[in-house]
C-alpha cells in the first residue's frame, strides 16, 4: 500500500528533516510510527498525502508514484486517504453532521447518499446523537471521535492519523484507538503517528520508530 | 487483504467505482451543480449575515460605477442632441437688397435646383423683420425705422451635411446670381463634437479607472473573506478539495457583490436623474430647445448589472487565486 524508498527530504538550507527512509506497508496492515517530536513523523505522513514531494527518493502509494501526480490530480488522490489530525481540525461554524459530510459533499454524492454514510460513521464512533450539535459543545474525547468520523465517512482504503491522541488522557486514548483497529479489521490500512510510547506497545502493532529523520527500528506486530 | 475481499464492507468501495464509472459524468454534472446552488445560496447568505458591510463594499462599488455611467449618459444625450444639430447644419444665403420679391423667388428656385442641396426655404425680407421682432423684442426701435434693412433670405438644407461639403456648397451657392452672401457656421458644431469626443474618451478612461476601483474593492473583500475562513479552505484542500471547489464560494460572493453595487448604483443613477432633472429642463429651455435627461433604460441597466457583476467576479478570482497560493495546509 505505501512504499518508501530512499526518501530523503530536507527544508530549505536546514538538516535532513527525513534522510534515506526506506519501507513498506502491506494493504490491510496497521502500524504506529514514533519518535520525539520533531524525529519526523508529520513529515513523513506529509509526504504520503502529498502536500510535500521528497527531495530525494520515491514514495508510492496504491502504486501511484506520488512525485508524477499532476497538480490537478492531487485532490482525486487525497480523497482515497482519511487523515485524523492531533487537534481534530474541524470547522466550528457548522454542526457536527455538517462536518462529517465535508469530504462527501466535496466529492459531489448525492445529499440522500451522504446522510446515510455520515450518519453510519458517526454510529460507528458513538456518537450519532450528537449530530445536531455544533463541535463547541464537544469534549475534546467527542471533538476527536468526530474528526475520525469525517476521516473514515468516504471509506478510505487508507487512514492516516497524526498524534490522535496527542491532547487525551489514557482511557480516552485507548478508546480512540479501539477505532482505529475496528477500522483496519474490515480493511483499511491504518498507519499512526505517536509518542504515546506505553499505549503502542500495548496494543501490539507493527512499529516503525524515527529518530532525527533515520528510520531506526521496524518491529514487526507480537 | 484477505480479509478485504471476504469482508462486505470492503467489497463497496469496488462496486461503487463501477457505477461511479457508468454514470460519472451525469453524476458529475448533477453534483457540480450542485455545489453550485448551494454555494450562491450559501455566498448569499453570508453577506446577508454582515448587511451592514456588505452593503458598504457595495455602496463603494456603486460610487465607483456611477460617475462614468453617468458620464457615458450625459454623452448620450449629447448624441441625439447632435444628431438634431445634424439636421439644423444650414447654409443661410442673404440675397441682394435690391432684389423685389419675385425676384427672390426666383434665385430661391434656382439655389433648390443646385445639386446637393435637399430643401431651400425663402425667408422674404418681411419675414425676416417680423421673426427678428420677434425675437430680439425691438420691436419699437424697428417700427421706427422707414425702410426694411434686412435682405431677403433662402435657407439652404444641405444634402450631404459633412463640415467640408457643406463649406463647398456654401462657396458655390454665393457664385449664383443674385446672392449678396452665404453664411454657414460650422466651427461651433465641430467644437461641440470634438467636446463630445473628448467626453467620450474621458467616460472611457473613467471606466476603466473605476472598474479597476470596482475590482480593488471587491479583492480587498474577498482577500478579508479568504482569511477569515483560511482554516475551512485548508481543511478542505486536505481532505481532497479541487481549487475550483474552494474558489466557488468565493466566487459567488465577489458575482453578489458586483451585482448589489450594480443595483445600487442604478438607484443612485435614477435618484441623481431626478435630482438634475428640473435644472437641466429650465436651461434648455431658456435655449429655447426641449431636452430632459435620458434614462438608463431597462438595457442600460441591465448591461450594468452584467458587467459589474462580471467585475465583480473577476476581482474575486483574482484575489482568491492569489491568496489561495498562500494557503498550504500545515
Amino acid at each position: 500500500m505505501i512504499v518508501f524508498e530512499h526518501v530523503g527530504k530536507r527544508y530549505g538550507g536546514r538538516s535532513e528533516a527525513l534522510a534515506d527512509i526506506n519501507f513498506r506497508v502491506g494493504r490491510g496492515e496497521m502500524l504506529f510510527l514514533t519518535g520525539h517530536s520533531g524525529a519526523g513523523k508529520s513529515s513523513l505522513l506529509r509526504l504520503i498525502m502529498r502536500l510535500e514531494k521528497p527531495s530525494r527518493g520515491r514514495v508510492l502509494v496504491a502504486g501511484h508514484d506520488l512525485d508524477r501526480f499532476h497538480l490537478s490530480q492531487i485532490p482525486y488522490y487525497r480523497r482515497q486517504i482519511g487523515v485524523v489530525f492531533q487537534d481534530h481540525q474541524l470547522l466550528f461554524d457548522r454542526s457536527v453532521f455538517a462536518n462529517v459530510a465535508l469530504p462527501l459533499e466535496i466529492q459531489g454524492v448525492e445529499p440522500r447518499e451522504s446522510a446515510r454514510r455520515v450518519r453510519a460513521a458517526l454510529d460507528k464512533v458513538g456518537l450519532l446523537y450528537r449530530e445536531t450539535a455544533l463541535p463547541i459543545e464537544l469534549s475534546s474525547g467527542e471533538r476527536q471521535r468526530i474528526g475520525i468520523a469525517r476521516a473514515v465517512v468516504n471509506k478510505p482504503s487508507l487512514l492516516l492519523a497524526d498524534e490522535p491522541t496527542g491532547n487525551l488522557d489514557p482511557q480516552l486514548s485507548t478508546d480512540i484507538m479501539r477505532l482505529f483497529e475496528d477500522f483496519n479489521r474490515i480493511g483499511t490500512t491504518v498507519m499512526v503517528a505517536s509518542h504515546d510510547l506505553a499505549l503502542i506497545t500495548r496494543l501490539r502493532h507493527r512499529v516503525l520508530r524515527l529518530r532525527e529523520g533515520r528510520l531506526v527500528g521496524d518491529e514487526e506486530a507480537t | 487483504m484477505t480479509r478485504r475481499t471476504t469482508s462486505p464492507e470492503s467489497q463497496r468501495p469496488a462496486r461503487r467505482g463501477a457505477r461511479a464509472s457508468q454514470v460519472g459524468l451525469e453524476s458529475r454534472t448533477r453534483a457540480w451543480l450542485r455545489h453550485h446552488r448551494a454555494m450562491w445560496l450559501d455566498s448569499a447568505q453570508r453577506l446577508a449575515k454582515r448587511p451592514l458591510s456588505s452593503l458598504l463594499t457595495m455602496l463603494a462599488i456603486a460610487i465607483a460605477l456611477v460617475l462614468p455611467s453617468g458620464l457615458w449618459l450625459a454623452l448620450d444625450s449629447a448624441r441625439l442632441l447632435d444628431a438634431e444639430l445634424d439636421e439644423s447644419a444650414t447654409v443661410t444665403v442673404y440675397l441682394d437688397t435690391r432684389l423685389d420679391e419675385r425676384a427672390a423667388m426666383d434665385v430661391a428656385a434656382r439655389l433648390r435646383d443646385q445639386a446637393p442641396v435637399a430643401g431651400a426655404r425663402l425667408v422674404t425680407a418681411a419675414e425676416g423683420l417680423a421673426e427678428f421682432q420677434q425675437g430680439v423684442g425691438l420691436e419699437d426701435a424697428l417700427a421706427s425705422l422707414e425702410d426694411n434693412p434686412l435682405p431677403a433670405a433662402v435657407v439652404v438644407t444641405p444634402a450631404d451635411t459633412d463640415p467640408d461639403s457643406v463649406r463647398v456648397l456654401a462657396s458655390n451657392l454665393e457664385a449664383v446670381d443674385g446672392v449678396d452672401e452665404a453664411r454657414v457656421d460650422l466651427a461651433w458644431l465641430e467644437r461641440l463634437r470634438r467636446l463630445a469626443e473628448l467626453g467620450q474618451r474621458l467616460a472611457l478612461a473613467l471606466a476603466g479607472l473605476f472598474g479597476l476601483g470596482v475590482l480593488l474593492v471587491v479583492g480587498n473583500t474577498i482577500r478579508l473573506a479568504v482569511e477569515s475562513r483560511r482554516q475551512e479552505i485548508e481543511v478542505v484542500t486536505l481532505i481532497g478539495a479541487t481549487h475550483a471547489f474552494v474558489r466557488r464560494p468565493f466566487l459567488y460572493s465577489g458575482a453578489w457583490y458586483g451585482l448589489g453595487g450594480g443595483v445600487l448604483a442604478i438607484v443612485l443613477l435614477v435618484l441623481g436623474g431626478h435630482w438634475l432633472s428640473a435644472p437641466v429642463t429650465a436651461l434648455a429651455e431658456s435655449y429655447g430647445a426641449h431636452f430632459t435627461l435620458p434614462r438608463l433604460g431597462l438595457k442600460g441597466s441591465v448591461l450594468l448589472c452584467f458587467c459589474s457583476t462580471l467585475l465583480g467576479w473577476l476581482g474575486a478570482w483574482l484575489a482568491v487565486g492569489r491568496h489561495l497560493a498562500d494557503i498550504k495546509p500545515r
